[in-house]
């Protein structure tokens, strides 16, 4: 049974696992030799939608399925989504630094697979390095005929650029990525019309996650039904996730998903730091709802994360100890969402900053009685009726996303909150 | 029309247009859903978030923002459940945190759409204890505009009116989240025609005019619906006074013209109206050669006296009459019977040698309307840089074509306003418009493409004079070619107020009221001639400025060989400083009757404030000189005037009534009548040396603009422009002084390089204080 | 002022390569503030000659992205994250450090114009957290004194390379994930060291 898909070749070969080298010699590039030959951009759809495979950068949305929107009008757009910004998640930044020609290979597999000639991928400004790798990865990938205008000589053209963002985590969310990517500022665009219709230059696009793509030649090369064959359904094949904070042995993993969250975070994180106790986790980036032990034997999978009322979201899963001060770690991720609202829409803009000011009030010792319900009121505002799937009055998922820290210690940690309360001097003194 | 749909709003089954944006249908069935950021004129960006409503579908309830939201059939709608009614109520709290509620001390105050929905939908009270986001306040970003960003929720209307309807990205969003303000960049102002549209619709006191702040505060304020009298398109206006001073023009929404959007020339155009400089009492020459005040039946009987006696002397048609179209149709119509049939002569003409034949104007071939633009495939422009003369045609058309996807070809001599939207864009030398057209015609080389585009109907063609240095003709020939494409529509166009007015009452040599023919008589340039030659001696001008504003610079000189000048006008100005007489007239907004636009269009305008002093209307003045003259006229008050207009077979539909009525509405069209227009040939001078392009520019040094404080200091120096090539080759650089030598005269003037000029061909803008007379050919030297 | 061929060059290059020229803003803002050692009016205005844009447009994009900086900054920008992973393992105690040891705020540049110092939001190296970027060159497993002693080697060697190998090996310590092989390169001025940028210096 596979347990590893992406990150066998950067551990056989921690000193070249990034070269092109490196990757023919271990097999790379002969699916694409293969399926250009043999399978119609038909077949490997079908063997995507067949995989399952459900998208890693977040929302969770099935590959093949998004893919099947894919609007027929010319040109059509290939955007890698390499913006990995979500607090907790480093996962992409490995797999370009390390294995860039696994996902070109897989840009170019998905190219074909969706009549497009023209690709772009999409990171972060603060990701110098990664970006240098990918740079060389792909200008290797031209020389050696892998892109260009006739790859393989099998008539198909793709050209690949690399664009650097500059620093806007929001540009993370598809639409706001397009517009950044056409030169604007990055606000997320209203929904429909979908990119899958209008996207890049008002054209049919398709906004893939690095590990989303990364996988693709494994699937092309095994076949779809291989790869739903790993792991529990609705979670199929291996995932990457990020462990951080108070764990002992922090680092990407990549697992098949199923597992209990104690395994998670004991077994593969090596516990926590210093024999600490856990106090909670982040089980999928900042925006996700926080768990506590409580549900430390429940599977980590993304149906059951969605039903304990949280998500896998970015895999970025940030670990907690007993000394930790919740209130001043919601004020750290509500500062976060505050700095990063785009400012177009006004319950973010304007709730975002007011919501880190009360936490911030209360976190330096100047919190009142009202304050709690305070919080939790604005937040409603911004997600009413702080449930899950949240709902929005904001145009982008930024807005629950902000909420998230908030309700999790009002729900969890009430008593610390109003403790710290308690304890404050009285305002204005 | 379009489909009805039936959708279920709060409960209650509603028929609404299908398509539509439930925040519209909404309002259509009488449930006004309150927003921000919406503008029914522009496209939805869903970012206030003050629309939000519940809509029931397969995944549950959800709220959505209705201004995003297309109403589809039985959709379930809830405007105003909890869960609504919180989240607005939640909009407008974070709306209100950062908003300094300086309502006292806003000019917003009153008619604020963020104060109305607070009283409205808003909660009682600010939970909000922490320190305001603060910003220098306020800042002028032009001449005319002041931004108070503390006051700004944000919503882009500027932002997007500027860059999607005005194609002026000029006013941006800046930094990010709570931080994000809307700026221009630091040394380049908000410098747009139509900056003014952006304070009217700014849903808060963000930004406000310069002319009106602090003048009014609305409840103060009396107001009617008029047009505006700045140029032919008839923009609907507000005209709003208080205590009988006009302080504001705000534009109204009407489908056939403006779409609520004015020109800043048209809104503060209005300054020159309260101006010192005003004229309110009659003016008689005396002794000693100098003007001076006189009674009203003193003047008027020194004008009936002076012309009485050049045609007792040399005869009727030694007396010829210039101007009206600034007038009303009422006043037009008066002035025509005081100079056809009271006075006797055929010597007439509203145009001052700058526009087009008056039978093309009048009856261009498939004469179209500037709705036509909305079902456009292509459109041609021949014709004036439309931001510069036309400017709120000049919206429509961008939006035919960047909004509704029309193809354009605009063919002009330089660089106009429109020429980045384009998809053809055509130069020519002026004078070689002929050669041109027949090359267009039959596709020839480079025409090709821009022939077969011209293929792809319906075609909008809207045609007129480039430049004043253009044989009028021109114009008509592409009429006549365009009139011929698929589908065609024809705007003919030229752009003094209500000269299509003024000649469908018959102030046009060989045409009589209502579009029939008459004896032929001189127009303008033939009046100017005759001037110059003796054989015209007696002159009445109606609100006419022929030394100013005839192309050839020199109407001044042969007006000072007039034996007799009578002069109805607002100012002093060039053409009468020198008059024997000259009549104080009432202007816009201080006079009722009716104009007409450059589709035939007749709209009513009213009266708000009474004219200063001793100021008349024109067609009062005209009646009491044609009294005088011995003149038996039945009608001569503005209404009784209308009702003979009415008699016009083109009018037959029109009275004041009727308009009245149609209120805000697309007023009446005046179509048909005999005159034909038969469509010219041109030749052409392929000419040597140099070629002058004269064009318009939107700020020019009209008298009334002159007098207006806010208009008359963004009026700029005349230039000369070249192509690069003539610039190097006369060893020209930029700033560096040419002279510029023409059929009437040369003038000094800075150079600049303009290189979307053809080599040999110069531009320089008309009415900047600088004339050489209106031949193409010039020489320029540079200045040593 | 106009900018030196070789960046015109550049510039030229990255607008023909997008399929709307407005694409390339953002690179070009890039060259612009590398040229100018941040964003300058002049700069902006430069950038939307290429793309065609008002220079309103230009700053409005500019400004909305954080590593486009519109006051000058210094030869070097040392970044501190404070975001969650960085906050729960003392990235805040990371940063006052810096602050103090360089005498320049966060958000601020020092007054002899070498050093920009700012807290900022994560950077993707939560598993080797706290972590700190010096022109966006990293170094992950800091701690308030390995952050001093980094400071201090900014202000004596003034490194005209930065390397993150370099500086993970002389300042770092636990890592997110294995790095692999070695990089050649590092940054070379306040933008991130990319060649398309022609950013990237290479280490004597």
């Amino acid at each position: 049974m596979t347990d590893r898909i992406l990150t066998v070749r950067m551990e056989a070969h921690p000193a070249d696992s990034n070269t092109l080298d490196r990757y023919e010699a271990t097999g790379g590039y002969a699916t694409l030799r293969k399926a250009l030959v043999e399978m119609s951009p038909e077949q490997i759809r079908d063997e995507v939608k067949a995989a399952n495979l459900r998208g890693r950068g977040g929302a969770g949305f099935p590959a093949g399925v998004k893919w099947g929107f894919l609007a027929p009008a010319e040109p059509r757009y290939l955007v890698i989504n390499a913006d990995e910004s979500e607090p907790g998640t480093f996962k992409d930044r490995q797999l370009l630094e390390r294995d860039p020609h696994q996902l070109i290979e897989g840009i170019v597999l998905s190219s074909y697979a969706l009549g497009v000639n023209h690709a772009f991928i999409y990171i972060r400004g603060e990701y110098a390095r990664p970006a240098r790798r990918v740079q060389r990865a792909v200008e290797e990938a031209y020389d050696a005929g892998y892109l260009g205008e006739n790859i393989l000589d099998s008539g198909l053209a793709l050209d690949v650029m690399v664009h650097l963002g500059a620093g806007a985590y929001i540009c993370g969310e598809e639409t706001a990525l397009l517009n950044s990517l056409e030169g604007r500022r990055g606000e997320p665009r209203l929904k429909p019309p979908f990119p899958a219709v209008e996207g890049l230059y008002a054209k049919p696009t398709i906004v893939n996650n690095v590990e989303t793509i990364s996988n693709i030649p494994w699937i092309i090369a095994n076949g779809g039904s291989a790869y739903d064959a790993i792991g529990p359904e609705g979670s199929r094949g291996t995932r990457i996730f990020s462990l951080s904070g108070h764990v002992a042995r922090p680092g990407n993993y990549e697992v098949v998903m199923g597992m209990t969250w104690r395994e998670m975070i004991y077994q593969i994180g090596g516990g926590i730091r210093d024999g600490n106790e856990l106090k909670c986790w982040i089980p999928g980036g900042a925006s996700a709802p926080w768990f506590t032990p409580a549900v430390l034997d429940e599977p980590v999978t993304l149906d059951d994360a969605g039903r304990l009322g949280s998500m896998l979201g970015s895999g970025g899963i940030v670990v907690m100890d007993e000394t930790t001060d919740v209130v001043a770690a919601a004020l750290s991720i509500v500062k976060f969402f505050a700095h990063e609202s785009c400012g177009q829409c006004t319950p973010c803009r304007e709730g975002a900053t007011w919501l880190e000011r009360i936490l911030q009030r209360i976190v330096t010792g100047h919190g009142r009685e009202a304050d709690i319900g305070l919080l939790l009121d604005v937040c409603d505002n911004i997600s009413p009726g702080l449930r899950w799937p949240p709902a929005q009055t904001t145009i982008c998922p930024l807005g629950p996303s902000l909420v998230s820290p908030i309700t999790s210690i009002m729900t969890h940690f009430r008593s610390e909150v109003e403790a710290m309360i308690r304890h404050a001097e009285p305002a204005g003194v | 029309m379009s489909d009805r749909i039936t959708i279920m709003l709060d409960g209650r089954p509603v028929e609404v247009d299908a398509g539509v944006l439930l925040i519209q249908a909404a309002q259509d069935a009488g449930t006004y859903i309150p927003r921000f950021c919406w503008h029914p004129r522009m496209n939805p960006v869903g970012m206030c978030r003050m629309c939000l409503v519940e809509v029931e579908g397969p995944g549950g309830t959800m709220l959505t923002t209705s201004c995003t939201v297309p109403v589809s059939e039985g959709m379930v709608v809830h405007t105003a459940s909890e869960t609504v009614k919180k989240a607005q109520e939640g909009v407008l709290e974070f709306l209100l945190i950062n908003h300094p509620l300086d309502c006292p001390v806003c000019d917003r105050g009153g008619e604020c759409p963020l104060q109305d929905q607070t009283m409205a939908f808003g909660p009682g009270e600010s939970r909000y204890v922490e320190e305001k986001r603060h910003f220098e306040k306020p800042i002028p970003i032009s001449d005319l505009v002041m931004l108070d960003r503390e006051r700004c929720i944000l919503c882009a209307r500027c932002v997007r009116f500027s860059d999607d309807i005005a194609g002026d990205p000029l006013i941006e969003f800046l930094d990010r989240g709570n931080y994000t303000q809307v700026n221009t960049f630091a040394d380049e102002p908000f410098a747009s025609y139509f900056s003014g549209n952006t304070v009217q619709i700014c849903p808060v006191g963000a930004l406000t005019a310069t002319p009106y702040r602090f003048r009014a505060r609305p409840w103060d304020l009396e107001a009617v619906e008029s047009v505006c009298a700045g140029c032919s398109v008839g923009c609907r206006v507000s005209v709003q006074s208080s205590q009988n001073e006009i302080l504001r023009l705000l534009g109204v929404d009407v489908e056939a013209t403006n779409h609520g959007w004015l020109c800043d020339k048209g809104r503060f155009g209005f300054q020159h109206l309260a101006a010192p400089d005003r004229l309110t009492t009659p003016l008689v020459r005396g002794e000693d050669g100098e003007l001076h005040e006189a009674s009203w039946s003193d003047a008027l009987d020194r004008a009936a006296r002076g012309l009485a006696a050049i045609v007792d002397s040399s005869g009727e048609g030694a007396v010829a009459g210039l101007g009206g179209s600034r007038s009303t149709n009422e006043e037009a119509l008066a002035f025509e019977r005081l100079m056809r049939h009271t006075i006797g002569t055929p010597h007439l003409d509203a145009a001052m040698g700058d526009a087009l034949d008056a039978r093309l104007l009048a009856a261009a071939p498939r004469r179209g309307l500037i709705g036509d633009l909305e079902q456009a495939s292509t459109v041609l422009v021949w014709g004036p840089d439309l931001r510069e003369e036309l400017p709120v045609l000049y919206l429509r058309v961008r939006r035919a074509v960047a909004e509704l996807g029309a193809g354009l070809v605009v063919v002009h001599p330089r660089a106009s306003g429109l020429d980045t939207i384009a998809d053809h864009v055509v130069r020519y030398r002026p004078g070689e418009g002929g050669a041109l057209l027949a090359r267009l015609a039959a596709g020839d080389g480079d025409l090709a493409e821009v022939r077969s585009a011209l293929d792809d109907g319906p075609v909008v063609a809207i045609v007129g004079r480039t430049g004043l240095t253009e044989d009028g003709d021109l114009a008509g020939a592409v009429a006549g070619f365009a009139a011929e494409l698929p589908d065609a529509s024809v705007l003919a166009v030229s752009r003094r107020s209500n000269l299509y007015g003024a000649i469908d009452m018959g102030l046009a040599p060989g045409m009589g009221p209502g579009r029939v023919g008459e004896d032929p008589g001189r127009d303008a340039d033939g009046i100017v001639e005759g001037l110059r030659d003796g054989s015209v001696k007696g002159l009445v001008l109606l609100g006419a400025d022929p030394a100013g504003d005839h192309p050839s610079g020199t109407a001044g000189d042969a007006l000072s060989r007039a034996e007799f000048v009578v002069s109805i006008d607002l100012f002093i100005n060039d053409s009468n400083r020198g008059a024997d007489v000259v009549l104080p007239a009432a202007g816009f907004a201080e006079v009722e009757g009716t104009m007409t636009n450059l589709e035939g269009r007749v709209q009513k305008v009213n009266r708000l404030v009474p004219a200063p002093g001793q100021a008349r209307p024109a067609n009062e003045i005209l009646a009491d000189l044609a009294d005088r003259l011995g003149g038996k006229w039945e009608s001569s008050t503005a209404e009784s005037l209308a009702s003979d207009i009415a008699t016009l077979v083109p009018y037959a539909d029109v009275s004041w009534e009727a308009l009245d009525r149609g209120t805000g509405g697309d007023g009446i069209l005046a179509r048909g009548g005999d005159v034909v227009y038969s469509v010219p040939t041109v030749s052409t001078s392929v000419g040597n040396g140099m070629a002058l392009h004269l064009g318009r520019v939107l700020y020019d040094r009209g008298t009334a603009l002159m007098m207006d404080p806010s208009l008359a200091k963004l009026t700029q120096k005349p230039v000369l422009h070249l192509h690069p090539d003539d610039a190097s080759s006369l060893g020209v650089a930029v700033g560096d002084q040419v002279r510029v030598s023409g059929s009437d005269g040369s003038a000094e003037v800075d150079a600049a390089v303009d290189p979307s000029l053809s080599p040999g061909v110069v531009y320089l803008p008309f009415n900047l204080g600088v004339s050489v007379g209106s031949d193409p050919s010039v020489t320029v030297e540079k200045v040593t | 002022m106009s900018w030196p061929d070789d960046v015109v060059e550049r510039a030229e290059v990255m607008v023909a390569k997008y399929p709307e020229s407005r694409s390339a803003v953002m690179p070009l803002l890039y060259l612009a503030m590398r040229e100018d050692k941040g964003l300058t009016l002049d700069g902006m205005r430069q950038v939307a000659d290429y793309t065609g844009l008002t220079p309103v447009q230009v700053e409005s994009v500019a400004s909305f992205y954080s590593m486009y900086k519109r006051d000058s900054v210094g030869d070097y920008i040392v970044s501190v994250c404070t975001s969650i992973s960085c906050h729960l393992l003392g990235g805040d105690e990371v940063l006052e450090a810096v602050a103090e040891e360089t005498g320049v705020p966060p958000g601020e540049t020092g007054s002899d114009g070498r050093l920009s110092v700012e807290g900022v939001e994560c950077i993707g190296a939560c598993g080797g957290a706290p972590a700190v970027q010096v022109n966006y060159e990293l170094v992950e497993g800091v701690t308030p004194d390995s952050a001093r002693r980094l400071c201090r080697w900014l202000a004596d060697d003034q490194p005209v390379v930065i390397s993150s190998d370099q500086m993970q090996a002389d300042f770092g310590g636990i890592r997110s994930f294995e790095w692999g092989p070695a990089e050649p390169g590092g940054a070379t001025g306040p933008v991130p060291a990319f060649g398309p940028l022609g950013t990237e210096g290479q280490r004597s």
